[in-house]
């Protein structure tokens, strides 16, 4: 893959918006060979998750989870980073795309700038914190949030005085109040349009006194409420008062799902609004009320709906069926909120304070940006785009993902970004690597048997820590250690010059080990292990002191204590210094080959995909034909024709020369690591045996409808499933005879059984109900339901259902619909929760949305040691941020074995897939990290406790009897040494004597 | 393999609070397995101990090893040049482990770490459970595998007593009546005419009712 062959197209790519969605997209492009161009609006990259405080399901610190990925980015050599840059206009086609961009003014060079925030500290002019919601203030210099990618500072010039100050103690030199636009012009084969969305204003609905009251808020501001780096500092505080509230009401649908407004769902507002009550009661001193008024709860994701159950049930959470219609003042700042109950009655409660869950909007900058680079709009301004090409806009060779293409969440639109991705990556192929950049390494010098030559760095950070700890003493401390040959401090460790200056230093003294006390190791310690590289010396054997996060910053007010504090941690820094090893790591060879198993849907989009790569691709099917599930599906439901284009990839697959298809065929054994697995397959009719090696593997194994014991299922021909009345639909004569069909929801799902949500059979359900309402007007159809989820544009769907009279009642899980046979006939009894009365009907069919359930993989699952939830569905490396990746490295999840879907986030999960296995099987420079657990095998116990333990399922006990772990599959997370009963496992760069020369330095 | 549990530190610094200079011997044998005796445990009780009596202002020195086995003289072996460094040992082995050791080293003060609980099986990491009592003198043959002196709390020999009751013993409903899965087993394996032959007395006399047991093999000595 790595040939450079003449092309004509350019292997760069530019994405557009750097939230969580075009991060991804610029990483998996850079990971595969393409150079990468990164605009976003903002100073900074992140978008609005770095605002959020949790993410739903998992309650992870939001930062916490983005940051690693914001450093990612921001030092991968292969992506440039474009702050403060719209672009302007676009020329060109697929494969020639000529951009013009153009940077505003940002004031400070990020170049220069270090981050060290001397200037934020003499700026006098305050303004509103946008970060914040606007709810606190910042000063006219300022980063956006502390964790910001570049590091680098801004000046608002739109409340700066011009005072000067910020130049005078500036003393990096970055400060440019000169700065001007810069138009460039770029070359790139193919762009991705990630600009996200705005949050609505509900500033317009009177009604909400949104505008009034200040303890009314939007769900973005109570995000910063909630934040530990917010405008309360984490405490739960409503803003008029500063009072911490004892009852929060959260309003759904606040801008979505209102035909004033937007008529589109949001998608996820009913999640974060249940984390944020939930949240909110983890963060209260007392009881906190919280209630939360819904029309429908769309609960609909993966492991959403146990989520809202836990919310309800363990938590107290009140969940309050209603359209709220005003919130008016009540007192001084309370809130009386008026609504009419699901029996019709109007109701009214007083709260502290109301969160309007507001939903997802196309910005005014978006829609010219849109027309400026000439990509249609659907009716709510969002990106036109297919169900069968969800990412690609109506212009070929433009992109798009995220919320931008409609309203969804993280983990969602971080499948789109690889899927776009994926979308680029195959247009592009034969240009990969011809746009890179590339590092040459010098050999390393052998440093093991030397002594110690130990230099020391330490970092003044502008005034940060010199301005507190005594820099110079603490340099001079450091020269009396033990075989500390070299001293130094600067002002800067961290800037370009200084990584010069210790390159010199190393080479001029023949140090071997260098230790900087400085930062914190997260962001900064790459970047001096780079600089280690560039002089050959191993990059493990540098060591930080951290004397910024953990010293100087909170001990400012005990100078002294602090510097004592300063020299105690680079004592331990040393001490551990002495003892480091350099690490060998070794190259990666890959397999050029990856093997899809499961030939539904997932399986041949991910396949066609990869194989358009450039990469051989064989598809394990366990039937004898092709399609898998697809094959019983007529039109979607925005009326596409499913077979014809199930017919067409089938085809494209079949005839591509770089696939190859195994139908009836088994897999048996599987084995080896990330870039070298051999798969035993028993292909049928003959049941022969073959091996197929390959370097990734992606599991689309699909799902399967459940077949329901409920509702004289089996007994009764007329009682059918969605997918049967598929068929009957598609035929047309048999449904066109009936008067009356009822459709029931929820059946097999959202109960005791199987308690989550199968996500696809509302949209089913309506989706059949207008098709029958087409084949016959005058046909009554009713439809069953408890919440009805027609997320983000199905919710138009569902309007056009009302319109067209398909009838619409709910029921609750204690109160099920009654299906009974009386002479042959069907009836349905269901009790009208507005009239408060059973109502009776016969009918001509009864048709239940049966749920989706995991297919039989227990036994695919154990062979490739990869997880499966208790109801069977494959678990995902990281629910928010690897959504198609398993924790085993190399082997990738798409399609319905992750959860039910769509097909068109099938094929979505389906080409994330195949980009993030394409972005695996191109970068041949991959090596083994050297941070890798060993076992001392001569005192092995074979207890199995290493294999118990470890998450990635890496130790195994060998033909020796003793435990053995590959290093090239171990991720290096230390469980094993931890927990080894017998101290036999070391983790090599965390070895005890290494940890505890830096502990007894301590005292 | 033999099971134990750590004591708890009270009893240990109990034991030990009288000394300064302390040796913590953990074995590598059957209580590395359960988690109870490994370097890693001797590691944990030592700085504990050493926690807890800097805190308290007193004076120990603590050392820690661990060896192969501490029910073999050759391992024990290996402490001799440095076992008189020490006041007293703590031994984290099972109950042969310190005695062969107090045996080995007859004028030291040898603690026990740990209590010794019982052979048996690992049921899942941390959980472990009885499954045999030493009797010598096995008939898991008619018994489908599964013991009834192990696990019957009466160990009775012809199936189960009165308090059997849905499958689970009187003596605690956590326990499941050992004869109820002889029994079930046996209906599996069809093999329940084993109890239409009632079984004669066992005898106790190869078990702990002669006495201290000893095994001497001619085959294999040297």
């Amino acid at each position: 893959m790595a040939m450079h062959r003449e092309t004509d197209k350019i292997g760069a790519v530019l994405v557009v918006g750097a939230g969580v969605a075009g991060m991804q997209a610029a990483l998996d492009l850079a990971n595969s060979g393409y150079y990468v161009y990164l605009t976003d609006r903002s100073p900074t990259i992140g978008g609005i998750m770095a605002q959020l405080d949790k993410t739903f399901p998992t309650n992870d610190c939001s930062m916490c989870i983005i940051s690693p990925k914001l450093v990612e980015v921001g030092r991968h050599l292969n992506i440039e980073v474009l702050p403060d840059t719209d672009v302007e206009t676009l020329e060109g086609e697929l494969g020639h795309f000529r951009a013009t961009l153009n940077r505003r003014p940002r004031y400070i060079d990020p170049v220069k700038c270090t981050g060290c925030g001397d200037c934020r500290k003499v700026c006098p002019v305050m303004a509103v914190n946008e970060f914040n919601a606007g709810l606190d203030l910042r000063e006219a210099t300022y980063i956006r949030y502390p964790q910001a990618v570049p590091l680098a500072f801004a000046i608002d010039r739109q409340v700066c005085i011009g005072c000067g100050l910020c130049g005078q103690v500036c003393l990096a030199q970055a400060i440019k109040y000169h700065d001007v636009p810069v138009k460039r012009e770029i070359e790139v084969g193919a762009v991705i349009l990630t600009v996200g969305t705005e949050v609505f204003d509900p500033s317009g609905l009177e009604n909400y006194h949104y505008a009034q009251q200040p303890n009314v808020v939007t769900s973005l501001e109570f995000e910063r409420i909630l934040s530990a780096s917010g405008p309360y500092r984490g405490h739960l505080m409503r803003p008029y008062d500063r009072e911490e509230p004892k009852k929060i009401a959260w309003l759904q649908c606040v801008g979505s799902r209102d035909v004033r407004t937007n008529s589109y769902c949001s998608a996820v507002c009913c999640m974060y609004a249940i984390k944020e009550a939930v949240i909110a009661k983890e963060h209260a001193h007392g009881d906190l009320d919280t209630a939360i008024f819904y029309m429908d709860m769309r609960t609909y994701g993966k492991d959403f709906e146990q989520y809202y159950n836990r919310a309800r049930e363990e938590h107290g959470v009140r969940f309050i069926r209603s359209r709220v219609h005003s919130i008016d003042p009540d007192g001084e700042c309370d809130l009386r909120i008026s609504y009419v109950d699901d029996r019709g009655e109007k109701q009214s409660e007083s709260f502290d304070l109301a969160v309007l869950s507001v939903g997802f909007q196309v910005s005014e900058s978006v829609k010219h940006l849109a027309r400026r680079l000439g990509i249609g709009l659907n009716q709510h301004n969002f990106a036109q785009t297919d169900p069968f090409m969800p990412v690609a806009t109506s212009r070929p060779g433009v992109y798009v993902c995220g919320t931008f293409q409609c309203p969804k969440d993280i983990p969602q639109s971080v499948m789109e970004a690889s899927a776009a991705a994926a979308a680029c990556s195959a247009a592009l192929s034969e240009a990969r690597w011809t746009r890179t950049k590339s590092k040459a390494v010098p050999p390393e010098r052998a440093v093991s048997a030397a002594e110690p030559r130990i230099g020391v760095f330490v970092c003044n950070c502008g005034i940060n820590i010199g301005g507190i700890v005594d820099v110079p003493a603490v340099r001079e401390y450091a020269r009396t250690l033990p075989q500390v040959v070299h001293v130094e401090d600067n002002l800067y460790t961290c800037s370009q010059d200084t990584q010069v200056k210790i390159s010199k230093i190393i080479q001029e003294h023949n140090l071997n080990r260098v230790v900087v006390a400085a930062w914190t190791p997260l962001t900064h310690e790459p970047m001096f292990q780079e600089t280690l590289i560039d002089v050959g010396l191993n990059k493990y054997l540098f060591e930080m002191a951290n004397i910024r996060n953990q010293d100087s910053w909170v001990h400012m007010k005990e100078p002294e204590r602090a510097t004592a504090k300063a020299k105690d941690l680079v004592r331990m820094a040393v001490a551990r210094a002495r003892l480091l090893k350099p690490l060998v790591e070794k190259p990666l060879d890959i397999t050029q080959r990856a093997l899809v198993i499961g030939g539904g849907m997932a399986g041949l989009i991910a396949a066609l995909n990869l194989a358009d790569q450039g990469f051989e691709t064989i598809i394990i099917e366990k039937d004898k034909e092709l399609g898998g599930n697809a094959r019983h599906l007529g039109h979607t439901i925005e009326g596409r024709d499913v077979q014809k284009f199930l017919h067409r990839l089938i085809a494209d697959v079949e005839n591509h020369a770089r696939i190859q298809i195994l139908t009836q065929a088994l897999v048996v054994g599987f084995s080896g690591y990330k870039g070298n697995f051999t798969t035993e397959v028993l292909v049928g009719p003959g049941m022969y045996e073959r091996k197929i090696k390959h370097g990734a593997t992606i599991v689309a194994t699909g799902a399967q409808e459940y077949r329901p014991r409920e509702f004289l299922y089996g007994e009764h021909d007329q009682v059918m499933t969605l997918l049967e009345l598929g068929h009957k639909v598609s035929q047309r004569y048999e449904v066109a005879k009936w008067d009356r069909v009822v459709m029931i929801q929820c059946v097999g799902s959202r109960n005791a059984e199987n308690p989550n949500c199968s996500r696809i059979c509302c949209q089913g359900a309506v989706k059949y109900a207008l098709q029958l309402k087409d084949i016959n007007p005058d046909l009554d159809v009713v439809i069953l339901y408890r919440d009805l989820r027609m997320y983000g544009f199905l919710e138009d769907y569902y309007l056009k259902a009302r319109n067209q009279g398909v009838m619409f009642a709910r029921y609750d899980l204690d109160n099920p619909p009654q299906v009974e046979s009386v002479d042959g006939k069907l009836r349905v009894t269901f009790n009208d929760h507005i009239l408060n009365c059973p109502v009776q009907m016969p009918v001509d069919a009864v048709v239940l949305s049966a749920a989706t359930r995991a297919a039989d993989t227990e036994e695919l699952a154990s062979l490739l040691k990869i997880p499966r939830s208790a109801d069977g569905f494959f678990i995902e490396a990281h629910a928010k941020l690897r959504p198609v990746d398993f924790a085993s490295e190399g082997i990738f999840l798409c399609g319905m074995a992750h959860s039910p879907k769509l097909i068109s986030e099938s094929i979505a999960q389906a080409m994330a897939a195949a980009a993030r296995a394409g972005a695996f099987l191109a970068d041949v420079s991959q090596t083994i990290s050297g941070v890798t657990a060993h076992v001392d095998q001569s005192r092995c116990a074979a207890c199995l406790v290493c294999v118990k333990t470890c998450p990635y399922g890496v130790p195994h006990i060998n033909r020796d009897n003793v435990s053995e772990i590959n290093v090239a599959l171990c991720q290096g997370c230390g469980t094993c040494a931890s927990e080894c009963p017998a101290k036999v496992i070391q983790l090599a760069h965390y070895e005890d004597d290494q940890l505890s020369a830096k502990i007894r330095a301590a005292f | 393999m033999i099971k134990a549990v750590p004591k708890p530190l009270e009893e240990i610094i109990d034991l030990v609070k009288d000394f300064h200079k302390v040796l913590i011997v953990g074995c590598d044998g059957c209580v590395t397995v359960c988690e109870a005796g490994g370097l890693k445990e001797v590691q944990v009780l030592g700085s504990s101990l050493r926690l807890y009596f800097t805190q308290a202002g007193q004076r120990m020195d603590i050392d820690e090893t661990s060896l192969t086995r501490q029910c073999d003289q050759e391992y024990l072996d290996q402490l001799k040049d440095r076992i008189d460094h020490y006041e007293a040992v703590v031994s984290l082995a099972c109950g042969c482990g310190v005695q062969y050791l107090a045996e080995r080293y007859h004028d030291k003060i040898v603690y026990p770490g740990v209590d010794t609980c019982f052979m048996g099986v690992d049921l899942e990491r941390g959980v472990y459970a009885e499954r045999c009592q030493a009797c010598g003198k096995c008939i898991l043959a008619n018994t489908g595998g599964i013991c009834p002196i192990a696990r019957c709390s009466k160990r009775m020999l012809n199936g189960p007593c009165g308090g059997s009751e849905k499958g689970k013993c009187e003596v605690n409903p956590e326990i499941d009546c050992g004869w109820q899965l002889i029994y079930d087993r046996l209906k599996i394996l069809g093999q329940l005419d084993r109890f239409e032959q009632p079984v004669d007395p066992k005898d106790w006399a190869t078990s702990r009712d002669g006495g201290p047991r000893k095994i001497v093999r001619e085959d294999l000595r040297l």
